[in-house]
C-alpha cells in the first residue's frame, strides 16, 4: 500500500477524490453555501411560477410550464455543481486557459451563427427551442483565466504585488471578451465581466494607482461610448429612462414603470403568493427573466425582497470565507465568483427597484433561464471545490 | 500561453492573503446589499405617491365596422353605383385558443367546408410575431380574421345551422360597390381605393380598412359618399386577448349622390360614340377616339358625358390587379382611364368661330349687315392661307361666312386687328388682343370648375404676345442649341434640314407673336384647343343669353332616410360681353333650316325636328393626323319673351381622326337628338327637356357588418 500515492500526498500530480479519507470528504462541502444557493433557486422556482401561471394560461399555454422547465434547469444545474466539485484545483489551473478559450470561441460563434433576442445578438440556436448564450459561460472563464494567470506568473514572487507585465497580459485577457460582448451588445454582461476582473485585480494585490487609473479609464471610456453612438439606440433609451423616468412611460421605461407598480404593491408583507394583481395581469414584461424580482416584491413584499438580498449576502460572506482559506489561484477564483454574483444580484435588484439602469440581466439563482442557470452552478460548484481542496491541504 | 510554468506550486509557500485587499471586497459587497436593502426599503413603505397601475386590469379595444359606401344615382334616381354585400366568413383566433383542443375540431370542419386544409387555416388566423412567419395575420389576436369572401350560401347555411360545431366561426356581410351599367359612365364616376398611409396622415379618422374615392365623382364627393364607420368594442386582457364583448355602434352608410346625369342619355351618347367610331373606322378613318357631351345650358349641369375608348370600374372595385392595371396604361389600350369629354383638349376648328363672331361683332370690326372679302386663299406676312378646299365665294354677310365656314372672311379682320395691337406695342402702349380676350371670356384657358378633381378637367388654350414671349425666355437656349447642332441624331435629311430651319427661326424671332398666329386662332387652329366639356359650355353661352356656367354633375345630397340634405348649386362664373342682338345673329345664321351644306344640318335634312336645331361643325388640321372632326349643337329652340333665342340642349360631339364635322360628328349626333326629341322611338328623357325636379328616393336598406 505504500506504493501507491495518498489523495493528500502533495507530489501527487493530480488528487483524485477516489480513495479520499471519509473525514476531509465530509469537511470539504460548505453546507451553508450550498443551501443558500438551493434556497435561493427554489424561491426562483416559485417566483417564475407566480410569473408565468396566468399569463401562460391566457396564452393557452400550461400554467405550469415554465415551472417545469425552470425545475428541470436547477437539477441539471445541481449535476453541474457536483461535476464542478469534484475537478480539482489543480485540473482547474489546466483547464483554466481551454476554459478561457471555449468561451472567446463562444462569443465568435455568436457573431457568425447567432441569434438576437430582446436586442442583444447573445445566443446560439440550438434547435428544439434551446438557446445558449456563451458570455455567461465565459464569465466563468474569464475569471479563471485571469487566476490561473496571476498566480502561475507570480508564482516565485507571491508577496509583492503583480508586475506591470502582468497586469497588462490581464487587461488583454479581460479586454477580448469584453468588446465582443459590448459589440453582441449586451452591456449587462460586460459589466458583469468587468465588476469581476476588478475583484481579481484587487484580490491580486494590483498597486492602488493601478485600481485607481482603471477606475478612471472605465468612466472615460463610458463617456467616450455614449458620445460615440456605440451604444445601441435601445440601450441609450433605456439610460435616458434611467435618468428621466417619468419621461416615455408607454416606451423605454415602461419596463421599468411596469416593476415598480409591482413592487410598491407589496408593501410589507405582499400581496401573497400568486395574489399579486400586477404580476397576474402580466403588466411586467420578461418578468420570469430580468425582472423577477418584482414578483418577490409584489408578492412577499419587502420582507421576501429582503430574504432574497439576505440569501445573497450569506452567498458572498461564504464565498469570500472559501477565498480567505484558499491557495492563490482558489483565492483569486473564489473573489472573481463572488464579485461576479454580488454585481450581478445588485444590478439586476437595483434595476428593478430603480437604482440601477436597465440592462438585460438575470438575478442569479433565481431568474428563470438555462445557460445563466447552468453557467451559475458551475460557479458554485467551483467554489465548493476551491473549499474541498484547501480543507485536504490543511 | 506556452511560457507558462503548470507545475503545481509548492503548499509550503501559500500565503495568506492579506486582510486589506479582503476589507475592500467585503466593503464593496455589504455596501451593496445595504444599498439595495435601502431601497428597497423606501420603495415600499416609505414612498409617497407610490406608482399605481392606471391602465386597470382590462382594457377596451375597438373592433372597425366599415360604412357602406353612399350610392350615386342619375337624375331619375336610378343607380349609377350601387352596393352589393358579399358573404365573408371569419374566424376568431381567440375564441378557438379558449377551447380544449385549441380549435383543432372547428378548423378541420371548416377545412372541409371550404376545399382547404386545416393547417392553411390555422397559419392563416395565427397572429404574427417573431417566432410566427407568414402566412400569419398581421391584424389584432381579438380580430377575427376573415379567411373566405364570397362563400357560397352552402357554406353560410352549414355555418349557420351548426353554430355549435362552429364556435368563433361567424359570417360577416361586407359591402363592395356594384355598377349596374357596366362602363356607363365610368369616366365620370371615377373610382375608389383602399387609403394609403398619406391618405391616413392626410385625415386621421381614416381606418385602415377604409375605401376611399381617388377620381371622379367618387373623389369629389368622397367626404359625402364614405360614411361613418362603425365599432364593435372588444375587451381585452393585458395580453391583448378578448374576454368579453362591449358596446355596438353601427356604420352609417355614406349618403346618397343625385346626379344630373340621365342614364337614358349617357347610355345613347356612348353607344352612338361606339357607333361612329366604327363606322368611321369602317370609312378608313384611323377614329382613334371620341366624346360627347349633352348639357342643359339653361343651368349648367351636365346629362351626359361621353368618351371613347373606355374602361370597366368593376376591375378597381376590392382593389384593381397589377396586370389588369398594366393593360389599361399600356400604350395599345389608348388611354381609356382619359375622360377625353373633360379632361382632353384638342384644336376645336371651324366651332370656334362662334368666338371670333362674338369678338369681331363686339368690337366693330365687323358688322351683320356688310359684305366682306371671301377669296380662294390670302397671303398674310407672306404665307399663303387658303380655305377649305381653296372655295371662292366672292364678297358675303358674316351669315353666310359662318354657314359655308369661309375661313379666309375671318383671316382678314383678325390680321388687321394684329397690325393695329403692332402700332400700340410701338407706341409702347399694351395690346388691345380681343380675340384673345374673348376667348378667355368664353372659358377657354382657365379650368371649367366642373364638380370633378382639378386634375381631371382640361383648363384649353391660346396664344397670345405674352406667353409666346414666356416661352420664348423658358426654351430659348434649347432653340439656339439645336440650331447650332443641327439635330445630328435625326437619319433624315429633309426632316433635320426642317428642324434646323425651325429651330433657328424660334431662337431669334420665337419670341415674335405674328399676324398669321392671330388669323389661325380665328378659325380654331394653332395652339387654340378645348375640351368638348368646354366647347359645350361657349355654346351654352349662345342659347342661354351669355351666361358661362361652371358646369356641374352632382344635384344632390340624400341621407339614408330619402332625405335632401343639400342641393348642389350650379355656380355662374362670367357673362360673356356680347351683346343679345348678335348672339341671335350667330344662333340664327346656324339653324339646320338652312341647310348648310358644309354645317351639320347635312345629316338632319330629312328630319321633323331640323327647324328646332342648330349647330356648328368643325374640321380641325392636326399636324401629321387626320382631321378632328367636331360639331356643336343646340336645341330645341325656343323664343323668350325678350327674343333671344334659347335651347334645352348643348350637344357637342368629338371625333378624333374621322374627318370633316359634317360625315362624323354630324351623324354621331344626329342619333343622340333623334333620342332626345323623340324621333321614330320614344324620347329618352321624359319631355324632351332636362329634369326640373329631384327624383324621390326611398330611404336605404341598411347594408352592415353584423
Amino acid at each position: 500500500m505504500s506504493s501507491v500515492l495518498s489523495a493528500r500526498d502533495p507530489r501527487a500530480p493530480f488528487s483524485l477524490t477516489l480513495g479520499e479519507p471519509a473525514r476531509v470528504r465530509r469537511r470539504g462541502f460548505d453546507g451553508v453555501l450550498a443551501a443558500a444557493a438551493l434556497a435561493l433557486a427554489l424561491c426562483g422556482a416559485v417566483l417564475v411560477w407566480a410569473a408565468t401561471r396566468d399569463v401562460s394560461r391566457a396564452a393557452g399555454g400550461n400554467p405550469n410550464g415554465f415551472l417545469y422547465r425552470h425545475l428541470v434547469n436547477i437539477l441539471i444545474a445541481g449535476g453541474l455543481a457536483v461535476l464542478a466539485s469534484r475537478l480539482d484545483l489543480r485540473m482547474l489551473r489546466v483547464t483554466g486557459p481551454v476554459l478561457y478559450v471555449l468561451g472567446v470561441l463562444g462569443l465568435l460563434a455568436v457573431f457568425a451563427v447567432g441569434s438576437t433576442i430582446n436586442g442583444a445578438h447573445a445566443w446560439i440556436t440550438l434547435g428544439a427551442g434551446f438557446e445558449v448564450q456563451p458570455s455567461e459561460f465565459m464569465k466563468l472563464g474569464l475569471i479563471i483565466g485571469l487566476a490561473v494567470l496571476f498566480s502561475v506568473r507570480a508564482r516565485h514572487r507571491e508577496h509583492l504585488p503583480p508586475t506591470t507585465g502582468d497586469v497588462l497580459l490581464a487587461l488583454i485577457l479581460i479586454a477580448l471578451p469584453l468588446g465582443m460582448v459590448m459589440l453582441q451588445p449586451d452591456l449587462g454582461s460586460a459589466m458583469v465581466l468587468a465588476a469581476a476582473s476588478f475583484g481579481v485585480l484587487i484580490a491580486a494585490g494590483v498597486r492602488a494607482r493601478w485600481t485607481i487609473g482603471l477606475i478612471l479609464a472605465t468612466v472615460l471610456v463610458a463617456i467616450l461610448v455614449v458620445k460615440t453612438g456605440m451604444l445601441a439606440d435601445y440601450q441609450l433609451a433605456r439610460f435616458a429612462s434611467f435618468t428621466h423616468p417619468d419621461k416615455d412611460l408607454q416606451g423605454a421605461a415602461y419596463n421599468v414603470h411596469q416593476a415598480q407598480i409591482a413592487i410598491a404593491n407589496g408593501g410589507l408583507f405582499g400581496t401573497g403568493l400568486f395574489h399579486g394583481p400586477q404580476t397576474n395581469g402580466g403588466f411586467v414584461p420578461e418578468q420570469q427573466t430580468d425582472f423577477v424580482f418584482s414578483v418577490a416584491g409584489e408578492e412577499f413584499g419587502l420582507l421576501g425582497g429582503a430574504v432574497l438580498i439576505a440569501l445573497f449576502a450569506v452567498l458572498c460572506w461564504r464565498g469570500l470565507r472559501i477565498a480567505r482559506r484558499a491557495d492563490r489561484t482558489g483565492q483569486l477564483i473564489a473573489v472573481g465568483i463572488v464579485c461576479w454574483f454580488a454585481f450581478q444580484a445588485f444590478q439586476n435588484i437595483g434595476m428593478n427597484i430603480g437604482l440601477m439602469p436597465v440592462t438585460g440581466l438575470p438575478l442569479p439563482f433565481v431568474s428563470y433561464g438555462g445557460s445563466s442557470m447552468f453557467a451559475q452552478g458551475l460557479a458554485l460548484g467551483v467554489l465548493e471545490g476551491i473549499r474541498r481542496h484547501s480543507l485536504a491541504e490543511d | 500561453m506556452s511560457s507558462y510554468d503548470f507545475t503545481p506550486i509548492p503548499l509550503n509557500r501559500r500565503r495568506r492573503p492579506t486582510s486589506r485587499r479582503f476589507l475592500v471586497i467585503v466593503v464593496l459587497v455589504s455596501s451593496m446589499v445595504l444599498t439595495l436593502l435601502g431601497r428597497l426599503y423606501y420603495v415600499q413603505l416609505l414612498e409617497k405617491d407610490k406608482p399605481t397601475q392606471t391602465s386597470g386590469l382590462l382594457h377596451d379595444a375597438a373592433i372597425v365596422v366599415p360604412a357602406p359606401r353612399g350610392v350615386i344615382v342619375d337624375s331619375t334616381g336610378a343607380p349609377l353605383v350601387d352596393n352589393t354585400s358579399v358573404q365573408v366568413l371569419t374566424v376568431s383566433y381567440d375564441t378557438l385558443q379558449q377551447r380544449p383542443d385549441h380549435g383543432a375540431a372547428v378548423l378541420a370542419a371548416l377545412a372541409d367546408l371550404l376545399d382547404t386544409s386545416a393547417s392553411a387555416l390555422a397559419a392563416e388566423i395565427t397572429p404574427c410575431s417573431p417566432k410566427v412567419p407568414a402566412p400569419c395575420w398581421t391584424g389584432e389576436p381579438y380580430q377575427p380574421v376573415p379567411v373566405a369572401a364570397n362563400v357560397p350560401s352552402s357554406v353560410v347555411f352549414a355555418v349557420g345551422e351548426h353554430r355549435e360545431q362552429f364556435p368563433g366561426v361567424a359570417i360577416e356581410t361586407e359591402s363592395l360597390a356594384d355598377y349596374p351599367g357596366g362602363s356607363l359612365a365610368s369616366h365620370v364616376l371615377g373610382y375608389t381605393s383602399q387609403i394609403t398611409a398619406a391618405d391616413k396622415k392626410k385625415d386621421p379618422s381614416l381606418s385602415d380598412s377604409d375605401q376611399i374615392g381617388v377620381s371622379g365623382l367618387e373623389e369629389s364627393y368622397d367626404s359625402i359618399l364614405r360614411g361613418v364607420d362603425g365599432k364593435q368594442v372588444v375587451q381585452l386582457s393585458p395580453q391583448g386577448y378578448s374576454v368579453g364583448a362591449g358596446s355596438y355602434t353601427a356604420p352609417t352608410q355614406g349618403d346618397t349622390l343625385v346626379t344630373s346625369i340621365n342614364a337614358k342619355v349617357q347610355k345613347l351618347a356612348e353607344s352612338s360614340l361606339a357607333q361612329q367610331i366604327k363606322d368611321s373606322r369602317a370609312a378608313g378613318k384611323p377614329a382613334t377616339s371620341g366624346a360627347v357631351v349633352v348639357m342643359d345650358p339653361q343651368t349648367g349641369r351636365v346629362i351626359a358625358a361621353a368618351s371613347y375608348p373606355t374602361y370597366d370600374p368593376q376591375e378597381f372595385v376590392g382593389g384593381i390587379s397589377d396586370a389588369d392595371y398594366a393593360k389599361l396604361t399600356a400604350p395599345s389600350a389608348n388611354d381609356p382611364l382619359l375622360s377625353r369629354a373633360i379632361a382632353g383638349q384638342y384644336a376645336p376648328g371651324s366651332t370656334f368661330k362662334l368666338i371670333t363672331s362674338s369678338s369681331l361683332l363686339t368690337h366693330k370690326e365687323i358688322n351683320t349687315t356688310s359684305d366682306y372679302p371671301c377669296p380662294g386663299s390670302v397671303t398674310i406676312d407672306g404665307r399663303v392661307k387658303t380655305n377649305y378646299d381653296s372655295e371662292v365665294l366672292g364678297n358675303i354677310n358674316l351669315e353666310n361666312a359662318l354657314g359655308y365656314s369661309c375661313d379666309t372672311f375671318f383671316y382678314e379682320p383678325e390680321a388687321n386687328e394684329y397690325y393695329r395691337d403692332q402700332a400700340r406695342v410701338a407706341k409702347g402702349e399694351k395690346p388691345l388682343e380681343y380675340l384673345q380676350a374673348m376667348a378667355a371670356d368664353y372659358g377657354v384657358g382657365s379650368s371649367p370648375g366642373i364638380d370633378l378633381p382639378a386634375g381631371e378637367q382640361a383648363a384649353g388654350s391660346y396664344a397670345d404676345r405674352e406667353t409666346r414671349l414666356a416661352r420664348w425666355n423658358a426654351n430659348k437656349t434649347q432653340y439656339c442649341a439645336d440650331a447650332k447642332s443641327g439635330f445630328p441624331d435625326d437619319k433624315n435629311a429633309a426632316d433635320r434640314a426642317y428642324l434646323t430651319e425651325l429651330a433657328k427661326e424660334n431662337c431669334t424671332d420665337g419670341w415674335r407673336y405674328r399676324a398669321g398666329d392671330n388669323a389661325d386662332m380665328a378659325i380654331g387652329q394653332g395652339e387654340t384647343t378645348m375640351s368638348p366639356l368646354q366647347l359645350a359650355v361657349a355654346y351654352s353661352a349662345l342659347v342661354n343669353g351669355g351666361r358661362i356656367w361652371e358646369p356641374t354633375i352632382g344635384w344632390a345630397e340624400v341621407n339614408a332616410a330619402g332625405k335632401v340634405v343639400k342641393t348642389i348649386k350650379p355656380t355662374l362664373r362670367d357673362r360673356v360681353p356680347v351683346k343679345q342682338s348678335y348672339l341671335n345673329y350667330i344662333a340664327n345664321s346656324l339653324n339646320f333650316s338652312r341647310g348648310w351644306a358644309v354645317s351639320g344640318a347635312f345629316a338632319y335634312l330629312g328630319v321633323p325636328y331640323k327647324n328646332e336645331i342648330g349647330g356648328k361643325t368643325g374640321t380641325a388640321e392636326v399636324f401629321g393626323k387626320a382631321d378632328t372632326s367636331w360639331l356643336a349643337t343646340w336645341g330645341p329652340i325656343v323664343k323668350t319673351k325678350t327674343g333671344a333665342v334659347s335651347a334645352k340642349f348643348v350637344v357637342v360631339g368629338m371625333v378624333e381622326q374621322a374627318g370633316t364635322g359634317a360625315t362624323a360628328a354630324g351623324p354621331m349626333l344626329k342619333r343622340i337628338w333623334d333620342g332626345l326629341l323623340g324621333y321614330k322611338q320614344p324620347a329618352v328623357i321624359k319631355g324632351s327637356q332636362p329634369a326640373t325636379t329631384l327624383p324621390k328616393l326611398k330611404p336605404q336598406v341598411q347594408v352592415s357588418g353584423k
